[in-house]
């Protein structure tokens, strides 16, 4: 008898380990989907943001060039962003801050065309930021310029950078 | 009696060790698996850089920095379609030698192993990843592959043995032959 008390006392310890281990796991793998999820959304955004008609290199009715911005576009595009940003971009980027940094020639160049970043009202009744992380993704793309001296198209070295706010 | 109890107590630890051993199988399996999905994202997140910057740096036009043709007009030769072929062509006489552009008083195939390893490191090296660029020509078919610029590395580079992703090849047919470039990234 003494020893089926203690055989199952020490199953129950086991299992109870068993279980305090699995809730750990679940834990971290929560975490782990959730930062998962955020850098997938980050990812859709990028893609979404390198074939966007508002922003890609176009020409007439030929093939759009892959990872390539227009510097003319990237020039008016917050504006175009900022007035249509609750009512088109968010269904499409959500909480997000998206911009394009130039590196060569230009390094001081940048272009922020999206920016929404998730807030809340404290007590005082002013806005802060309700994000715990974010997630960048970075690409690196091509800026065309076809308003220069000699009427052929430059190309500029870049990168687009998509923060995703959880 | 009592020899019938202990064999009891000895089946009884059997079956507890059968459960234990169980339990962490599966346990080991549900880490497994977790541990297998994580990578797919990486994976495919370190190719579509790999393959963005080797496309947009053949593109990229030479702006800052004086560069003359053949006939020593001012120019603006692309890193891929100009200054790449050029190098291919030109490769024999290089470091010092006879090229179509020179910039910055360099042969081609100096300067563009100068000005890819700063744009790379201004990128790629910022963000602290680890990469690998080279490019090779290949002169006829069945000719052994020429090393004509790098391996450009940064962080120990991208051996075989550490989880590594690739643009894939960006292949560019010269004079001299064909010229592939790639790029290795690994984090």
């Amino acid at each position: 008898m003494t020893e089926t008390i203690a055989v199952l006392f020490i199953f129950f310890i086991l299992i109870l380990f068993g279980i305090i281990f699995y809730a750990k796991y679940q834990q971290v793998a929560f975490k782990d989907k959730q930062e998962e999820l955020l850098a997938a959304r980050a990812m859709d955004s990028t893609l979404k943001t390198l074939f966007l008609p508002e922003l890609i290199c176009s020409k007439g009715e030929a093939e759009p060039e892959d990872n390539c911005f227009d510097l003319m576009k990237l020039k008016y595009a917050n504006e175009t962003f900022g007035k249509h940003m609750d009512d088109y971009y968010f269904n499409i980027f959500s909480y997000a801050r998206i911009s394009i940094t130039e590196t060569y020639p230009n390094s001081d160049n940048k272009w922020v065309i999206y920016d929404k970043e998730k807030v809340k009202e404290d007590g005082n009744g002013t806005l802060v930021p309700n994000w715990d992380r974010r997630e960048p993704t970075y690409f690196i793309v091509t800026i065309r310029d076809e308003n220069n001296e000699q009427g052929q198209p430059e190309y500029r070295l870049g990168y687009l950078t998509v923060e995703a706010y959880s | 009696m009592l020899i019938s109890k202990r064999k009891s107590g000895q089946m009884e630890m059997i079956g507890l060790v059968i459960i234990v051993i169980l339990l962490s199988l599966g346990m080991l399996f549900m880490a497994q698996f977790a541990l297998s999905e994580d990578g797919k994202k990486k994976i495919f997140t370190r190719k579509g850089l790999a393959y963005s910057t080797v496309s947009a740096l053949m593109k990229t036009t030479v702006m800052d920095v004086d560069c003359t043709n053949n006939y020593g007009k001012w120019t603006k030769p692309q890193i891929g379609k100009d200054i790449l072929e050029d190098c291919a062509k030109n490769f024999d006489y290089s470091p010092g030698g006879y090229s179509l552009y020179t910039c910055q008083g360099m042969h081609s195939c100096e300067f563009l192993e100068k000005e890819i390893t700063l744009l790379l490191n201004e990128t790629l090296g910022e963000w602290n990843k680890g990469y690998v660029f080279r490019s090779k020509l290949i002169k006829a078919t069945g000719d052994k592959p020429e090393l004509i610029m790098g391996p450009i590395q940064s962080g120990g580079g991208c051996p075989k043995s550490k989880e590594r992703d690739g643009s894939g090849l960006f292949p560019i047919h010269t004079e001299a032959g064909l010229v592939e470039t790639e790029l290795f990234l690994c984090d």
